[in-house]
């Protein structure tokens, strides 16, 4: 986030500087050169832990490299290897479609909160630290708490309540588990989106309504008319970073499930991860270059949606 | 607050005095890095690689004693839990202590560590547990490791269960069931099972069930000699080999505890402690686990017999600990002393006897805790394997295979995937 608006900071800083002469004219819209000064540790540190090992471990992708001694090039034989391995492509497809239903269940509740917190009730600034509490709790720490909650606690209520199909743990069923996967992970999430969501709301200007109920605008067609299409950047941020924080789960899924039961939930981060210790490092180096371009390709989408849509950052 | 605080230095100091000083700092930390070593005098320093938690404390102690006789060596400890970063830097260290395992065997295959057959102490190992080591991997001509301690692990048993219901200790897999049979019949959950942690599933079911029907090791060695031709018309598969092994797991899953599918490794613990189950399949690590939660409970441990014949019956082994000296060592003399002080037999009995686990010397004592005497006789007559699961690459999930097997109750359809994996693995040669 900092990283993009620096840039654009930047930009805009001579325009409302009053100015009469022409040299400082033409330079105007153009950054001052001490911008780029400001860029260059940030830049730095980024090329130096983000971009070069990326780049390393591509190069190291095309090898049979286990991380020492020799290596020899294999070509796309890696990638190829890929393509016919089912543990992979499980492990996209479960997490692909996690990203999504997570991203949306998250928005949405999300945004009904931040709308709920911006009218005038009681105990709105309470409310809003409580809700922001899971933001700060570590991700491995919610997930073992929940991970005690859904095998203990919930399926002992349930049996006392007589709701038998919840009386047995639904991590233990591959087919349910994931259900608790996304609970947690939007519970945790939740609270970012809804302080984006509260900034965007703030920034609407109350003459607006006002001005739409004269016209007889009931809250719904507020709600679509006014509040959705003013806000809809920060939708967009929130499901661009959405879908790129679930895409990359792993800590919630290590506290619940370990990927189970069978590989039920077992994400491409994890199965990259299991690549260091399991000596298969050049191997899933291919795996996450190819996540990588999927990523980006996702990210790219949303934006290029959104930019036919008028919608900008 | 903050941004004002953050502005202080500038107008405190003078910005060419701050960047001064921040250089000198900077320029200072690799100074004392290097200035590290040699702090000890003229002494030599080695680096001593050894991750087990448990004995962390145990092997300082060794450690100092070893510089008190050897005033020229300094020895540093290091725990780092993962030692793959060391040799990725080049920087492997001069002696290692590691659990013996496919890890390890990486770096042995591919002659990261030095010979150490010339050494005294090398011809001092029982050679049965020597060639444990061999079967996960060998440099052609080298001994790259010395087995320094060897756990046995079987089926831990509540003693007090067990005579309160008047139960033999199995011998067979018929009296087995029985036993098994009896307990449900009384109401008492058999056996304990922690399916949320893969790893239990696979070090207890899956390698007790193959380990005395199939020798793991002549088994993988075969695998992978066949590689990308194993199938259903080559001479050992998993769905072929470990059929009836299999077989065995399926009916041992269902005496297990009926939330097995949700407990950890730590519930496990607690539930035995506290007496909620008769059986429990863990190695003598979880032996000390449970006496926290019990300290008087009254435990024994077995075989688990998977045939009718007695003398079938053998024990799972890991050599927990091994030593070995990185090819890449400054110091192979110290780290030479070092090993061969390690290996006295007083020395590695007194570890041994002190952590639960075995002598792996020639005339090694046996273990004298009552807990573990129930595997003595095998680690004396070489009865023994290495877990089936040791040599599965972590590539493959076998534990998570297992969880979805015991659920579905479909081994066979587990054993078609293993095959599946294991040609997948041997097409880019990644089975070690």
């Amino acid at each position: 986030m900092t990283a993009t608006t620096t840039p654009s900071t930047a930009t805009r800083v001579p325009a409302p500087a009053p100015d009469g002469t022409t040299a400082r004219r033409r330079r105007r819209g153009r950054p001052e050169p001490i911008a780029y000064v400001f860029l260059v540790p940030a830049l730095l540190v980024f090329t130096v832990f983000v971009v070069i090992p990326a780049l390393v471990g591509i190069f190291y992708s095309f090898t049979d490299y286990v991380g020492f001694g020799g290596w020899s090039f294999l070509g796309l034989r890696n990638y190829v290897a890929l393509l016919g391995d089912p543990g992979i492509r499980e492990a996209y497809g479960f997490t692909l479609g996690f990203a999504v239903v997570t991203v949306v269940v998250a928005q949405v509740i999300a945004l009904t909160l931040a709308i709920g917190l911006s009218k005038r009730i009681r105990f709105a600034a309470g409310l809003r630290a409580i809700f922001v509490i899971p933001m700060v709790v570590s991700g491995i720490v919610v997930a073992y708490v929940f991970s005690f909650l859904f095998s203990n606690t919930l399926p002992a209520f349930a049996s006392a309540v007589g709701l038998d199909p919840l009386s047995q743990s639904i991590l233990g069923n591959p087919d349910l588990a994931w259900l608790a996967i996304v609970v947690v992970s939007a519970w945790q999430t939740i609270p970012g989106a809804l302080l984006v969501y509260t900034a965007g709301l703030t920034s609407i200007p109350g003459d607006l309504y006002e001005a739409s109920s004269l016209d007889g605008a009931g809250p719904w067609r507020q709600f679509r008319s006014i509040t959705l299409p003013l806000i809809a950047g920060f939708v967009l941020i929130n499901t661009i970073l959405g879908i790129k924080g679930y895409l990359g789960v792993y800590d919630v899924i290590v506290g619940l499930t370990g990927g189970g039961p069978g590989n039920a939930t077992s994400s491409v981060a994890m199965t990259i991860f299991g690549g260091f210790t399991g000596g298969d490092y050049a191997y899933q180096m291919a795996n996450a270059t190819v996540f990588f371009v999927i990523t980006v390709l996702i990210s790219v989408l949303q934006l290029v949606v959104s930019r036919g849509r008028n919608i900008r950052l | 607050m903050r941004s004002k605080s953050m502005a202080g230095p500038p107008s405190a100091v003078s910005r060419r005095s701050f960047l001064a000083g921040a250089a000198g700092v900077l320029a200072a930390v690799p100074l004392a890095a290097c200035a590290a070593p040699g702090g000890g005098g003229r002494r030599t320093q080695i680096t001593f690689y050894e991750q087990k938690q448990e004995v962390i404390a145990y092997f300082d102690e060794l450690l100092r004693q070893f510089e008190g006789e050897h005033p020229g060596i300094r020895v540093v400890h290091d725990s780092t839990t993962a030692i793959a970063p060391q040799f990725v830097r080049g920087e492997p260290g001069d002696v290692g202590c590691f659990n013996d395992n496919l890890e390890l065997a990486r770096y042995v295959s591919r002659g990261q560590m030095s010979d150490l057959s010339g050494l005294p102490s090398a011809s001092t190992v029982r050679t049965d547990i020597s060639e444990l080591t061999d079967q996960y991997a060998t440099f052609a001509g080298r001994t790259s490791v010395l087995p320094y301690s060897l756990a046995a692990a079987g089926v831990i048993y509540n003693k007090g269960i067990f005579a309160e219901h008047d139960l033999p200790v199995p011998t067979t897999w018929t009296e087995f069931v029985d036993v098994c049979t009896e307990l449900q019949k009384a109401g008492v959950t058999p056996i304990y099972a922690t399916d949320r942690d893969t790893w239990t599933l696979w070090q207890g079911l899956f390698d007790y069930s193959v380990g005395s029907l199939v020798d793991p090791g002549e088994f993988f060695g075969r695998m992978k000699e066949l590689g990308t031709e194993v199938g259903p018309d080559s001479d050992v598969s998993f769905a072929k080999t470990l059929a009836v092994p299999m077989e065995r797991a399926k009916t041992i899953s269902s005496f297990f505890n009926p939330d097995h599918a949700v407990r950890g490794y730590a519930d496990g613990n607690l539930a035995f402690g506290q007496g909620r189950a008769a059986m429990y399949l863990q190695g003598p690590w979880a032996l000390s686990q449970i006496a926290l939660v019990d300290p008087d409970l009254e435990v024994g441990t077995f075989a688990l017999p998977v045939s009718d014949d007695p003398d079938e019956r053998q024990a799972r082994v890991n050599i927990d600990l091994c030593l070995y000296i990185p090819a890449a060592t400054a110091h192979r003399e110290e780290a030479v002393e070092l090993v061969e002080f390690l290996m006295r037999p007083e020395i590695l009995n007194a570890y041994n006897a002190d952590n639960l686990a075995y002598s792996t010397l020639k005339d090694g004592p046996p273990q004298q805790d009552e807990r573990l005497a129930g595997l003595q006789q095998y680690v004396d007559s070489a009865a023994f394997y290495q877990g089936a699961g040791t040599f599965v690459p972590t590539s493959i999930p076998l534990g998570n295979y297992l969880q979805e097997a015991i659920r579905s109750g479909n081994f066979d359809a587990m054993l078609d995937q293993l095959d599946a994996d294991w040609r997948r693995l041997a097409g880019r040669e990644a089975t070690v």
